[in-house]
Order: structure tokens, then C-alpha cells, then sequence
């Protein structure tokens, strides 16, 4: 979610939160006998404060799974998620008086500061990375079809290079609208030779490139290389081939643009696969250690 | 003279005898000398213009032996060489002008003036060709006109006027630009032509042809027999069609008997016939399911009855449901919205919108008893309809039986009384325009209101820099109100799209019924007000919006976008999801389309204001609402034209199973596929649509265009309609 003005309702609130808190810790913190504690009256407030704004945080996902129930605009449920997912930090903070105490308390810690860490480093992402995805792939697809506009492109690609290499043999008739009519330019006739470089290059460098998405290090994957090959590929052939050059240079362009969309989309998502498990871990640690500490 | 009123006079050496005011032409005829001939015919009156039956009777001129009268003594040379060289020379001349070989030589090889030009010949005329053709009239369904194959002989003109006393061809311009016209020079198919086929039967010439319907003649069928013409000829519907014109298309027509139960024709279906009720009843009505694709009818459940309350999903009816009473269809009956079912009987005609202009046929007509029916392609149909005794048969029977019902299932006329009406009955008149004529005329005097019978009417506006297309109309439509409002010329000016009947109420009906009625004259006016304001709108957008590409993605003509502001998507989906889970898992909406700026416009329903989806509908179930949104109404009999239609692929046609009956097995029931179309509903039973409602990231945007973008294209946002 792109964070900018619109959020200033939830950074004043956020901020009250955080300076009632405070307000209210460091006097707790300075007169209490034995220093803070979780097992204080405040203290154990703030955890079932911290505990609560966590539970919200959590509920953005089953939210989610009922798009259509009207229980709240979707995005002012992320707003709540996104600032006070981060409030609970300071008032776990503050519930166990910035100490970790024992294995269970201090796995929590732990747990907390990677979920908040992994939320905060992935509302970065989000702030940032659509708009690089929109600038770097103008091609942008339904990530879900890639696989499907691979497979288009591979096809294409090929039928390119086949109808190239039936065209050689006959003239070929380009013909170009102009003001007032169509002109009809006739080429030289290609013969299977001067095709050869085509299919050379489309077998050896083009086809693998297409044919194998994951592969690295491929030299079409950089757009100055692969520039570079087509210029190179034009020389060798006759100019009745270059509008199919130009194609399947297009084709290439798109294949990187794929591929730049499928890092990207990477980039943006894939932090969750870190941060949804750690916090339902941390749900889970935090609902037993209520559990403990309260009948023990 | 001789004895008995004869006249004796010598043809070519022979002494011939033949009674006084015998033409010269004749008089050779008869004594077996032919005179060649283009203009002249024995059955109509000689007038002797192409002056290709010349011959020589010794005087200082030759002359034209069709109009000439034998006279005692008369010598008559009609094969000298001076004779001959006259007729070569005519016959040269009006080849110099002739396409040659003109349609008629091409399909049957027996183009007159072609084949006199062979005996004579002529194969290359040493005249010079006329630089700019005449032009061809495509505008009627079974005559193909072509101008430049005319030879200006005047048969079809006597055919039309002598013989069938039609009166509708004469002839207009002089010298060069002199030609044949139809009533006061309109396309033929919206002249008064009634297409009895006279004129082509006459016409020595390709200039008059028999259209045809591209090679077509109905298939053959257990239940189908063949009509001859002598047939047809017999059946009052054809009475006064040319018997030679029913014989150029045969096999366009045939009779069909239907047993009682048997399917005529099915909701949905593309077809090409009309069919004309010979004997017997069918009914007719439409078997999809009155449903939108989502279907709450009511939670039912505890669970239902919960997630629907946490939706906050209210009743799902539209506020013009009230108001709509009837569905129309292509027959000269509506359907009530609440029971579509209908009867038709013997004289009814039904199809015709499916017949002349290709659209999906309406309704289910089923054979209620042993039915006997015509049915009949476009040429047919297009003959019947022009003929005089038919036409008035059916605009009888639409006054007695539609005309109320018609009149009844337009909202705003919903309160006339029935005196009202049946005073109109008599003093409508019933009118029907051909494919790209003009109704009416941005800036004539407004003297009449239409309403929409058959067909679809543009309504545009001119402007410099070209036309605006304010609105599409169908069955059920009106227009011409606003001039007569307000006692001045029309704002607008109206085309047929295609086939169009209307029904025309004279200036003074309509003055009449605003002051009888206040209620619909405050209901017109508040009509007027919107039309005129939605058009001021969309004017000052038109000519202020700077940018190519908004233009060019048509988003000027959006009323509503859905927009992804790609900055601020993360690509999660949601949206999607949304929409399918608020449509019973299917979505209307595609997270793909073109980017204006850094937005994306989602292949969605954008609610146009020049809705080219509408256009064809044959049930008139995608239509919008008094809020201008498109929707498409339950009775869509998922035809497919409107997804078609739709220039941005925002309508979708999605299968979803029904019981019918089954066939096969009287009284079961079998599970069928039918489709219906979708497309985004705004979801208007919530309080906004459920893709913007479930977007996490506020990057989702319904917007109307024109306001959102006003920033961006430096425009001032249109004020929004007064009240």
C-alpha cells in the first residue's frame, strides 16, 4: 500500500497511541517496586493491548478470504493492519519493560521484531515496486497467464522462422499504404541460404532463451546483447528478412519483460512467505504465553 | 383507305393490310418483318425515345415506326442502308454509355442492347465513354438499380405507371444527367415502391435487375413444400406482385406445416426468414430463465441467510422495474414482463427484424396447433411488406393489437387512458425507412414524435469537426419530443440504422396529449431536460479535451471506468476475487487493458455513452437505466450480439445450466446449457462495487472519466445535471 497523505488520519492516531503509552510507561516504569513487569497491572495492559492490535493485524488475511462481506472498506483495513500491526511493537515493548525475559517471552520478542521487520521492510516494497513494474514492464500481463504467453510467444517465434524459410524461393512483395493508394515493393527472391543465419541463430541463441524461461546468464536475457545480436543477424541477411527480425527481436523484448515482471512480482509477494508464517507462530506463541502467564 | 377502316401499304416490297391506326412497327410485325426495338413493348404505349425502330417511308426524315400510323399508300423500307446505318449508330451511341456486359448479360444473356449491339457488330463503340458513371441504388432488398446501364427507354416507367398503376418511377434531370427516379428521387428502398417487379421484368437493359438473395433458396424439410408462383399469386398477400418476378424467386418462399408442439424457431438463434401464419395458432415466448446471471433469489439457509446479511446485500431490483411491463419482441405483439407468453394466429407475421436485418431471432415460437406458415427470405418478405393489400393488413392488426400494448410498455406513456388511445388508433400513421435514410433532420421544423416499432434508430448531432452520436433507440424508444416541447426545430437528427418501422404522431396528437395528460407532458419535460443536458455535456468534452490517446482509447465516451492506479497495485487480485465472489464465481472483470497516464482501465464495463452494445439487441435486454448505466435485463436470450458489438470486449457471454422440457421423454425434464451475457452491474445492490469495496490498497477506482481526468487533460469537470 502506497504510503502518503492520505494516511495522516492513522499517523495522528498511531502517534496519540504511542504518546498515551509512553505517557503512561515511563511514570509506571520509574515508581513500580521491582521495575516493569507483564505480571503488573499496566504491564499486563499493555499486553492485551499489544495482543489485541496483533489480533487485528491478523484478521486483515481472513478479512481477505470474504472480499464481498461489507465489514469495512478492504483498505482501511490494511491502514489498521499496516499502523497498528507496528503499535504493538512498542507496547509489547513496553509490556515487558524492554526485557525478553525467559525462552518462551524471549522467542516472542524475537518473533514480533521479524514480523514487524518483515511487515515494514514489505510496505516498503509495496510503496515502491508497483511503480517500478509499471515503468520496467510496459508489457505487464496477468502473472498468472506467463506461462500461457510464453508458450504464445514460442509459437510465434516459430512460425516466424518457418514462414521465412517458405518465403525463400519466391519473390516476396512488401507492400506499404501511402497517401492516395497502397505501393506493392518487390524483393528479390531469398534463396535457402541466405535463411540459414536466421535459423542458425534461432536454433542456437533464441529458441533456448524462449524455450527456457529460468535459465541465467543467457545473453538475449540483456537487452544490450541482445540489441547487438539482432544488428549482427541483420548483416547477414538479406532485407527482406529484417521485418522478421524485427519480430522476433519483439518477441525477445517481451520474453525480458516477462521475465522482469516474474522477478519483480517476486520481490513483491515473496516476503510474505516469510512474514505469514512468522506471525501466525507468533499468534501461536503469544495465545500460549497469555494462556501460561494468566493461570500460572 | 379500303373498305372496312383497313389501310393497305407496301413494307419492304409486300403489299400488306392492317386496320387504320395500326403502327407501322405492327404492321410489319404482323406480316412477320421484325423491326428491331429497345423502348417499344406490345403492352405498353409507344412513345418511340430510343428511336432504334427507325425506318425510311420516303421522307425527308426517317421516323419511328412504334408511333407512326400506317397510312394508305405508305412505302416502307425498314432494312435500307440508310436505316441500317441509323440503328448501327443509335445502337453505337448508347453502347458508348453502356456497362458492358451489364448485370443482365452477365447472369442471364439477354441484355437487349447487347445482344442488337452484336448484330450489329459493335464491339468497341468509337464514341467516348461518359467520364463519371450514374451511380448504382443498392437500397432495396430484391431490385439492384444501376444507373449507368439505363438507357432512359421509359419501359420500367410505363410498367410502373400503365400496367401496375403504381405511379412511384419517372424521370428526373435533363440532357446528360437525365435518369429514371423513384418517387421524388429517393433510394428505391425508401421510395413508395412496393416491389411488384414490374419495372424489372420491362427493362430491356442490367439497369433494373432482380437482386436475389445471394444464391440462396430454403432448405428442404420433411415439412416444407415447395409454392409455385401461380401458388403465391393465388394468396391475397401477393395479389398484384409480378408473376415473372415471384418466378425469378422461387424457392425464397415455401410452406412449412408445423404439428402441434414442434419448435418454429428458438430465442437466441441466427436466422434469415420471416414467417407468415397460413393457418393455425403458435405461441410465442421466451424460455431463458428470468434471472441476471447472479442469481439471489432469496437466501436460503441459516448460512445464506448470515453471509448475505454481512454482505449487506440488498433486494437486487432495478427502480425502472416497476415501470417496465413489457418485453418487445420481433412480432406485432409484446410480452408482459411478469408472463412472456403470447399467441399468434393466422395473418401474423413474425421475424422480420431477424429476416431484413440479420439480428437473433427474439422469442420461442412454438406450434400451439397444426400450424401452415411461409416462410420467406428477405426478397420475399421485402415484397410482401410493399404490397399494398398486405401492408395495410398488418398495420391494421398492429393499430387493433399492438399499438396499446406498445404504447402502454413505454414508461412514460404508461397512464394514458384507453379513449386516449383509441383515438389515436386511426390517426397514427405506421411508417418504415430503409437502412441509412434520414427520419429526421437536425434543424427542420419539428411537426412529429416517433416511437420505435421495429429496428434502430442513430440519434446524432452535427458539430464542426464532425458528428456526435447522442444516442442509439430500440423497439420501445421515442424521439422528437424535444423539438415539439418546445415549438421549435429539431435538435437532432435522426438515421435508420437499419430496417426501421415507426409509429409517427402528428404534431397536434402530441400537443393534444400533453395538455389531456399533464403528468407525461412533466415526465417529457424532465426527459427533454436530461437529454439536452447529457448532450451539453458530452459537447463541451468533446471540445475540450486536448489529449490524442484519451480520445483515441474512447474513454471520452465512458461514464464510468474502472481504474487500477498502478502505482499503488500490488497485482494481489483482490478485485478480481471480489467481483467473482459477488457474482457467483464469475468475473466481470479482467485485470488487463490499456494504460492512459499511470492507470490502468480494466476490461470492464464502462457504461459508454454511445453504447454500441444496444445496437441489435433482438429482445432489447441490454438497455440503460434512467442513470444512464448499461445492464443487461434477465430476459437476454444470450445471442452473443452485444458482446459482439462491444468495441472493448467488456461483455462476456457465460454458460450456466437449465431444466427443459425434454423432447424426447413427455413430461421429463433434461439439464441444457444456455448462455447468458455479462457484464459489470456496478454492483448495484451494494453500496459500491465490490472490486473498488475489496481493494486493499486503494488502488481501484470506479470514476466517471471526464471529472477524474479533468486534472490531468486540464479540462473543467462537466457540472453535474440540474434536478
Amino acid at each position: 500500500m502506497l504510503i502518503d497523505k492520505t494516511h495522516k488520519k492513522w499517523l495522528v492516531l498511531s502517534l496519540i497511541i504511542l504518546a498515551g503509552a509512553t505517557a503512561v510507561y515511563v511514570p509506571y516504569a520509574a515508581k513500580w517496586p521491582h521495575g516493569p513487569s507483564g505480571s503488573s497491572p499496566v504491564g499486563l495492559g499493555f499486553g492485551i493491548a499489544g495482543f489485541a492490535f496483533m489480533i487485528f493485524a491478523a484478521l486483515l488475511g481472513a478479512r481477505k478470504k470474504v472480499p464481498v462481506w461489507r465489514l469495512g472498506r478492504a483498505q482501511s483495513w490494511m491502514r489498521g493492519h499496516l499502523w497498528l500491526g507496528f503499535l504493538s511493537l512498542p507496547l509489547i515493548l513496553f509490556h515487558g519493560g524492554f526485557h525478553f525475559g525467559g525462552p518462551l517471552t524471549t522467542t516472542l520478542m524475537v518473533l514480533l521484531i521479524l514480523v514487524v521487520g518483515s511487515g515494514v521492510f514489505g510496505a516498503v516494497l509495496q510503496n515502491y515496486m508497483p511503480n517500478v513494474i509499471r515503468v520496467e514492464v510496459p508489457l505487464e500481463t496477468v502473472f498468472e497467464q506467463i506461462d500461457r504467453v510464453r508458450g504464445r510467444l514460442l509459437e510465434e517465434a516459430d512460425e516466424f522462422v518457418a514462414s521465412a524459410s517458405v518465403a525463400s524461393g519466391s519473390p516476396l512483395i512488401i507492400t506499404t499504404q501511402e497517401r492516395g493508394g497502397v505501393i506493392a515493393d518487390e524483393l528479390p527472391a531469398i534463396s535457402e541460404a541466405d535463411v540459414m543465419p536466421l535459423q542458425k541463430f534461432y536454433t542456437r541463441d533464441m529458441r533456448p532463451f524462449l524455450e527456457h524461461p529460468g535459465a541465467r546468464g543467457h545473453a538475449l536475457s540483456e537487452s544490450a546483447n541482445a540489441r547487438a545480436m539482432f544488428q549482427g543477424l541483420r548483416t547477414l541477411l538479406p532485407p527482406a528478412l529484417h521485418e522478421t527480425v524485427k519480430d522476433l527481436e519483439d518477441i525477445c523484448e517481451e520474453e525480458r519483460q516477462l521475465r522482469q515482471q516474474v522477478r519483480l512480482h517476486h520481490w513483491l509477494h515473496g516476503w510474505l512467505l516469510f512474514h505469514i508464517p512468522l506471525s501466525l507462530a507468533l499468534l501461536l506463541l503469544g495465545a500460549v504465553h497469555a494462556i501460561v502467564a494468566l493461570r500460572y | 383507305m379500303s373498305p372496312g377502316g383497313a389501310v393497305e401499304l407496301t413494307v419492304d416490297g409486300r403489299k400488306v393490310t392492317v386496320p387504320a391506326g395500326t403502327s407501322v412497327f405492327d404492321a410489319a410485325r404482323m406480316n412477320g418483318i421484325a423491326i428491331p426495338t429497345l423502348c417499344h413493348q406490345q403492352n405498353e404505349t409507344p412513345v418511340g425515345v430510343c428511336r432504334v425502330c427507325v425506318v425510311d417511308v420516303g421522307g425527308r426524315v426517317l421516323t419511328a415506326s412504334c408511333v407512326r400510323p400506317a397510312e394508305n399508300g405508305m412505302v416502307v423500307n425498314t432494312a435500307s442502308d440508310r436505316v441500317r446505318g441509323a440503328r448501327r449508330t443509335l445502337v453505337e451511341l448508347l453502347m458508348s454509355d453502356h456497362p458492358s456486359p451489364c448485370a443482365r448479360q452477365q447472369n442471364t444473356g439477354d441484355c437487349e442492347l447487347e445482344t442488337l449491339a452484336k448484330q450489329f457488330g459493335i464491339t468497341q463503340p468509337r464514341f467516348v465513354h461518359r467520364s463519371t458513371g450514374r451511380g448504382k441504388d443498392d437500397s432495396s432488398p430484391s431490385i439492384a438499380v444501376e444507373f449507368d446501364a439505363c438507357i432512359l427507354c421509359d419501359r420500367c416507367i410505363r410498367g410502373c405507371s400503365e400496367i401496375r398503376h403504381n405511379f412511384v418511377l419517372g424521370r428526373m434531370g435533363k440532357g446528360a444527367q437525365a435518369g429514371i427516379a423513384f418517387d421524388n428521387n429517393l433510394p428505391m428502398g425508401s421510395s413508395s415502391c412496393v416491389s411488384c417487379g414490374e419495372c424489372m421484368v420491362s427493362c430491356p437493359t442490367g439497369a433494373l435487375t432482380n437482386k436475389g438473395v445471394t444464391g440462396t433458396a430454403l432448405k428442404s424439410a420433411t415439412n416444407t413444400q415447395q409454392v409455385t408462383p401461380e401458388e403465391l399469386e393465388q394468396l391475397p398477400v401477393f395479389k398484384g406482385v409480378s408473376g415473372t418476378f415471384l418466378s425469378l424467386n422461387r424457392g425464397a418462399v415455401v410452406r412449412r406445416n408445423f404439428k402441434k408442439g414442434e419448435v418454429i424457431c428458438r430465442e437466441g438463434e441466427y436466422g434469415s426468414t420471416a414467417y407468415y401464419i397460413l393457418s393455425g395458432r403458435a405461441r410465442v415466448s421466451i424460455s431463458s430463465p428470468m434471472a441476471h446471471v447472479k442469481t439471489h433469489g432469496g437466501a436460503k439457509g441459516f448460512f445464506s441467510k448470515l453471509t448475505s446479511a454481512l454482505a449487506m446485500r440488498r433486494e437486487d431490483k432495478r427502480e425502472e422495474e416497476t415501470d417496465q411491463r413489457y418485453i418487445h419482441i420481433d412480432a406485432p405483439i409484446d410480452l408482459k414482463y411478469e408472463n412472456p407468453v403470447a399467441e399468434l394466429g393466422a395473418g401474423d407475421l413474425f421475424g422480420e427484424m431477424t429476416c431484413m436485418s440479420l439480428y437473433p431471432r427474439s422469442a420461442t415460437v412454438r406450434a400451439e396447433t397444426d400450424c401452415t406458415m411461409l416462410e420467406m427470405l428477405r426478397n420475399v418478405l421485402d415484397i410482401m411488406q410493399r404490397n399494398k393489400n398486405f401492408r395495410a393488413q398488418l398495420d391494421k392488426s398492429y393499430r387493433q393489437r399492438a399499438l396499446d400494448s406498445h404504447l402502454r410498455g413505454v414508461p412514460v406513456f404508461a397512464s394514458l387512458t384507453d379513449e386516449f388511445i383509441s383515438s389515436l388508433r386511426d390517426r397514427v400513421e405506421l411508417v418504415h425507412y430503409a437502412k441509412g435514410q434520414v427520419i429526421c433532420k437536425q434543424g427542420d421544423v419539428a411537426d412529429s414524435f416517433y416511437l420505435v416499432r421495429i429496428g434502430f434508430v442513430k440519434v446524432s448531432q452535427a458539430h464542426p469537426g464532425g458528428e456526435l452520436v447522442v444516442a442509439y433507440l430500440s423497439r420501445g424508444d421515442y424521439f422528437g419530443e424535444i423539438g415539439l416541447l418546445q415549438g421549435d426545430v429539431r435538435t437532432a437528427t435522426c438515421t435508420a440504422l437499419d430496417h426501421v418501422e415507426l409509429v409517427r404522431f402528428s404534431g397536434e396528437d402530441f400537443n393534444r396529449m400533453m395538455v389531456q395528460f399533464p403528468d407525461i407532458r412533466k415526465k417529457l419535460e424532465a426527459v427533454e431536460h436530461e437529454r439536452l443536458e447529457n448532450n451539453r455535456q458530452r459537447l463541451s468534452l468533446v471540445q475540450s479535451v486536448p489529449l490524442e490517446s484519451f480520445l483515441a482509447q474512447g474513454l471520452m465516451e465512458a461514464q464510468s471506468l474502472l481504474l487500477l492506479d498502478l502505482d499503488r497495485c500490488t497485482r494481489c487480485d483482490a478485485c478480481v476475487r471480489a467481483c467473482a465472489d459477488a457474482h457467483d464465481g464469475v468475473t466481470r472483470l479482467i485485470r488487463e487493458g490499456l494504460r492512459f497516464d499511470h492507470f490502468l482501465v480494466a476490461t470492464s464495463c464502462r457504461h459508454c455513452r454511445d453504447p454500441l452494445c444496444m445496437v441489435g439487441c433482438p429482445v432489447g435486454s441490454i438497455r440503460r437505466r434512467n442513470s444512464l448505466e448499461v445492464i443487461i435485463e434477465d430476459w437476454c436470450v444470450g445471442c452473443g450480439l452485444c458482446a459482439q458489438n462491444c468495441p472493448y470486449g467488456n461483455i462476456n457471454l457465460h454458460p450456466f445450466e437449465v431444466m427443459v422440457d425434454d423432447p424426447e421423454h413427455a413430461g421429463r425434464k433434461k439439464a441444457t446449457m444456455r448462455r447468458k451475457a455479462t457484464s459489470c452491474d456496478l454492483c448495484t445492490e451494494h453500496a459500491e462495487p465490490s472490486c473498488v469495496y475489496a481493494c486493499p490498497h486503494d488502488a481501484a477506482h470506479r470514476v466517471d472519466p471526464s471529472k477524474y481526468f479533468s486534472g490531468i487533460l486540464g479540462i473543467a469537470p462537466p457540472k453535474a445535471p440540474k434536478p
